[in-house]
């Protein structure tokens, strides 16, 4: 092993052998099929995939078609460029030539599993476990394969196999993945946090948690984790969209929009970015750039119903009556069974003087939604303002009863002021239209179950601050903010009063 | 080349903030280098004093390897190299004066030394232990005690256990049955071997810690281990078994007292290897390949393929990542003393090279070409030189001002709000129209729905009607009776006053055919003649489509036209199967005349 200086003359060549038949002595120094397997590697890792596809064929060609590593990476580099079906021929080629690594076989499991074969991927990934039993990967991607067949008893199993042998990210967000599908926050959120040990930077699991705490109303956690995650990534969209939205409810709506700039320089074609965008210049009051975001969130999703919702409301504050009514109607169309879209249904309908058609939208809406007060007030006025007295104390007694059934504290004194003007006006009759003053827009009570509809785009609800109120035709009126108050609470959108001036553009 | 014409360009590049750092000391766009980090030395190799550059070539990358050595701006030497070199360190080798050190190149299976740029010694990596029986099979072959079909069988049998055979062996069992003879006469006698090879080279310090002191050489091979050499009687220190095969090291320590490697594999995983203990369990492992492996300080900095930055301890805790505007190419680590400066070097596809202390980029430096090797040390009589050589193949020297200063932190990345905070809001505007209409619907919203909803129903029960109609009367060019799965499709072609109607039929069912059909035309005879107004259909065999085709003649000169009706009828009913109704085009005549 240690012959003089390298260079020699003789043929160490790199080509195949040349020798004349008649010196056998000098046979010529075949070179080792793995000859060039470094340099592969150096060029895919720097993605220089056509050089690679060159050298491969010639290592190929050199080694008569057994070179492992090389058909190795060229089936990688087919599966970047997408032929999956084409990769998993080459893996398999791999696990054929040397069956004693179980790196060839979970490869041929990752095509299979990206082919959607999920069984067929979990039987590779068994036989690959035999051979390397103590395997991270293996098992947390069983337990991946198993999620996609909701096979979840078998998916958790597996993952916490996995995390046995090691802690990884990874399988703390599939493993909090499962719970969410099996609705067990409670267990998804003790996953996270088990994750955020091992990886307090991730921001993926920072806006995950700030979600999951909003869903079960933890506000406070909330913002403190998604405060975090923006602090490692002050442009992650997610978590300005629920950061903001949250914002909006506390009616911040200058920091909140703030942050949208950052986010809608990043998503500029985010619907749920421009409702709430659109939702704070409503808070804001200014309702023209109100429309213009929403309509050009309902742009970018026509059949988002809280788009549309929101639009309706909007236009209602507006007194666009006819123009609320479109919207709310198409809202209805593709959620049919939410009551507070009815009741706001029902008063674009009365304004509309559609008497038949507003008690038929308030009956649904009190069918679909039986605990909204705001709803039964607004239709006992309803039903008082078109002389059927009957009914509208009935509605009325229904309306109290709701109250008294209702946490005090969280019912705002212009709701509870107008229970006591309209209940005066029912008992004197008549002569409701001089006593009762013009009520003024009322604050909601805060929003008690916030919906949002996916982690993604959290819409926000804002209470909005009272308008000044305009006073002809005081039962009317309340209604309109009486409803308008009442959808606020209800999702995501906003609900407001109704206002007088045009407001600035 | 493309760099020539792209000198202009080139000024751009030295205005750039990142760049006014550095002096440009070399550029030479037709270097036409083909190498990589791991190829590329600064060493004074002849004890002059002046640091040289020792870049090994993978030239061509079959044939043209070649070891340069440049001295300033110039080449000083070229050795030929005969097979690819892997990588390339220099190294003191003995104590003799003046202190030369040694150049070693890592090439297949063999670590060529130089010395004063002379070939010195080659290195071989011994032999892979190889199986008994194979081995005897080819002892048996060369006494000529089993001829070649039984060795042939006896080979066979073997790998089908998942044996790993020789080269030889593999080479014998693709070849053709008429050249299996010649092959084992041309081979028999020389003595089986399976070699491995070289996949990265490194050095360690012996036993001294000084910048002139002896070195061992560090390398790891194709099949799954770490060699560490003696430097003077190259023998095998130490042979340490990893999991996976080796690309990228870091060593240090003195070989004498305690030592630590870190290495990353193909696989993804990162193993640290210590004196005198055994491997199984990696440090931590990545999301995807490692691109480049640095030691800085205690921690370990890894570029990867997915476009990240990642930096762990020596424990394995994940401390910080960093995403890259592109894909990594190389890495390597940037040391200057005199300002004690310790940071890496990432060189990425956009024609960026980035500098990171610990997590902080705090110089970008743009150049022509994406940078694809790189060395930082010291050049000439320069101590703080940056070598870099391109995707295209030149290279670029450049030298840190003596009065740059890398600020902690830098404006583009973290702390503070991003830039987009401050920008506009890009709010669709209204027009006063829209305002107009706005109180126009506030005055008037009940009217204006009571009048949309009337004309709704209305356009309802249009629609109604008319669908009805056309069922009724059969109008719709494709047939609603499951009975008759046909289809039908006119054309106009012409401009008039002959017009041609091209008028295609199908049948549309799997394997019914049509039979007794016919075409007819209803028209306005007053406007039009028609050629054909009766077309007796042929049997209409499933899926195939037929045409038929008939002149028509306008016989208004007035600029008017009118709708032809095309029946498909069956001789038995009165009702037609299916209708197309054809808006004939004004006829053009007029014009023309």
């Amino acid at each position: 092993m240690s012959e003089k200086p390298p260079i020699p003359a003789e043929a160490k060549s790199t080509g195949p052998p040349a020798m004349p038949p008649n010196r056998p002595r000098k046979a010529p120094e075949l070179p080792a099929f793995e000859r060039r397997n470094w340099l592969i590697h150096l060029h895919y890792i720097r993605r220089e995939y056509d050089r690679c596809k060159i050298l491969i064929k010639e290592q190929l060609a050199e080694s008569s078609d057994m070179c492992e590593y090389a058909y190795y990476v060229q089936a990688l580099i087919k599966r970047q460029e997408g032929s999956i079906q084409e990769a998993l021929e080459l893996f398999q080629t791999c696990a054929l030539l040397n069956s004693g690594n179980a790196n060839n076989l979970k490869q041929v499991a990752r095509c299979l599993f990206l082919l959607a074969r999920h069984k067929a991927a979990i039987d590779v990934y068994h036989e690959a476990a035999k051979l390397n039993d103590s395997d991270w990967e293996i098992l947390h991607n069983i337990g991946v394969c198993h999620m996609y067949m909701q096979n979840f008893t078998k998916a958790k199993e597996s993952l916490e196999q996995a995390l046995t042998i090691r802690k990884n990210d990874l399988s703390y967000i599939m493993l909090a993945k499962i719970y969410l599908m099996e609705k067990n926050v409670d267990k998804a959120l003790d996953v996270l946090n088990d994750a955020l040990k091992i990886s307090p930077e991730n921001i993926e699991i920072l806006t995950t948690l700030g979600l999951l705490y909003l869903r079960v109303g933890d506000y406070h956690k909330s913002f403190e984790h998604l405060g975090n995650s923006m602090t490692f990534d002050s442009s992650n969209v997610k978590a300005i969209l629920a950061s903001g939205s949250m914002m909006q409810q506390h009616q911040d709506f200058d920091v909140a929009l703030s942050k949208y700039r950052i986010a809608s320089d990043k998503h500029p074609e985010s619907p749920a970015l421009w409702n709430n965008i659109g939702m704070c210049f409503f808070g804001k009051k200014k309702f023209v750039a109100a429309i213009s975001c929403l309509k050009r969130a309902s742009y970018f999703a026509p059949f988002e119903w809280k788009i549309l919702h929101n639009l309706g409301l909007v236009h209602l504050t507006m007194e666009q009556y006819a123009s609320a009514f479109h919207f709310l109607s198409a809202a209805i169309n593709f959620k049919p069974k939410y009551g507070p879209l009815f009741s706001l249904l029902a008063v674009a309908l009365s304004n509309l003087n559609d008497n038949d058609n507003a008690i038929e939208a308030y009956k649904q809406a009190i069918k679909y939604d039986s605990n909204n007060l705001f709803t039964q007030l607004n239709y006992a006025i309803f039903l008082y303002k078109i002389d059927d007295k009957r009914g509208a104390a009935n509605a009325f007694k229904a309306a109290e009863a709701l109250r008294d059934s209702m946490d005090a504290s969280k019912i705002s004194r212009d709701v509870l002021d107008t229970f006591k003007t309209f209940g005066a006006i029912l008992q004197t009759g008549q002569s409701y239209k001089k006593s009762e003053p013009p009520v003024q827009n009322q604050e909601p009570a805060r929003p008690q179950h916030p919906i949002r509809q996916t982690i993604q785009s959290p819409a926000p609800d804002l209470p909005t601050p009272p308008s000044h109120p305009v006073g002809e035709q005081p039962p009317s009126y309340d209604m309109v903010m009486k409803q308008s108050v009442l959808d606020s609470r209800k999702d995501v959108m906003e609900k407001r009063g109704r206002q007088g001036a045009l407001p600035p553009i | 080349m493309a760099e020539i014409t792209s000198r202009e360009e080139s000024k751009g590049y030295q205005d750039y903030e990142g760049n006014k750092k550095w002096l440009n000391a070399h550029y030479d766009p037709l270097a036409s280098l083909y190498t990589f980090s791991q190829c590329i030395a600064l060493s004074d190799i002849n004890a002059d004093g002046e640091n040289k550059l020792i870049i090994a070539d993978l030239g061509t990358g079959t044939y043209d390897m070649k070891l340069k050595v440049y001295r300033g701006t110039s080449l000083m030497s070229e050795n030929a190299i005969i097979d690819l070199p892997t990588g390339v360190v220099t190294f003191y080798m003995d104590l003799t004066e003046p202190r030369t050190p040694a150049i070693a190149v890592a090439s297949g299976s063999f670590i060529y030394i130089y010395k004063n740029l002379r070939p010195y010694f080659k290195f071989t990596l011994p032999s892979l232990p190889i199986d008994e029986k194979e081995e005897s099979a080819w002892i048996q072959a060369k006494d000529d005690l089993i001829d070649v079909s039984v060795l042939r069988e006896i080979l066979d049998g073997l790998r089908s256990k998942g044996v790993i055979l020789t080269v030889r062996s593999m080479k014998f069992l693709r070849l053709p049955p008429h050249e299996l003879s010649t092959f084992v006469t041309l081979h028999k006698n020389s003595p089986l071997k399976m070699q491995t090879v070289v996949t990265c080279l490194e050095t360690l310090k012996k036993s001294h810690s000084e910048d002139d002191a002896i070195s061992c050489l560090v390398l790891g091979t194709e099949h799954l281990a770490i060699y560490i050499l003696d430097p003077e009687a190259f023998t095998i220190l130490t042979k340490i078994d990893i999991p996976a095969v080796p690309v990228f090291l870091s060593v240090n320590g003195l070989y004498d007292v305690d030592y630590r490697i870190v290495v990353a594999c193909r696989n993804g995983a990162v193993y640290s290897l210590k004196r005198g203990s055994e491997v199984k369990k990696p440090v931590f492992q990545l999301s995807a390949q490692p691109v480049g492996l640095q030691r800085i300080g205690k921690n370990i900095v890894v570029a990867c393929m997915d476009q990240t930055l990642q930096c762990y301890s020596t424990k394995g805790n994940k401390l910080w990542l960093i995403r890259m505007p592109a894909d990594i190419l190389t890495m390597e680590a940037m040391e200057d003393k005199q300002k004690g400066f310790k940071g890496v070097l990432v060189g990425i596809e956009n024609h960026e090279v980035h500098v990171y202390r610990d997590k902080y980029l705090v110089n970008v430096i743009k150049t022509e070409d994406a940078v694809t090797g790189i060395k930082f040390g010291k050049f000439g009589r320069e101590d703080s030189t940056l070598v870099m050589t391109t995707k295209g193949g030149s290279l670029l020297i450049k030298m840190l001002k003596r009065t740059a200063k890398f600020e902690e932190k830098d404006a583009t990345t973290s702390s503070g709000p991003p830039a987009s905070q401050q920008q506009k809001l890009n709010v669709p505007k209204k027009t006063k129209l829209f305002v107009d209409q706005t109180l126009r619907e506030r005055n008037n919203c009940v009217v204006m729905h009571q009048q949309f909803q009337h004309d709704l129903y209305r356009i309802r029960l249009e629609a109604a009607r008319n669908y009805a109609e056309s069922l009724n009367k059969s109008l719709n060019p494709i047939s609603t009776n499951p009975q008759e799965p046909l289809k039908l499709s006119v054309h106009v072609n012409g401009i008039g006053p002959m017009f041609k109607l091209i008028v295609q039929l199908q049948n549309t069912s799997l394997n019914s055919p049509s039979v007794g059909l016919f075409l007819t035309f209803h028209f306005d005879s007053s406007l039009y003649s028609v050629e054909k107004t009766l077309i007796p259909v042929p049997f209409l065999v499933p899926g195939l489509n037929y045409t038929f085709e008939s002149y028509v003649e306008c016989k208004s000169d007035k600029g008017i036209s009118d709708t032809i009706k095309a029946y498909l009828c069956r001789r038995s009913s009165s009702t037609p199967i299916i209708t197309g109704i054809i808006n004939m085009p004004v006829s053009e005549s007029i014009i023309v005349s």
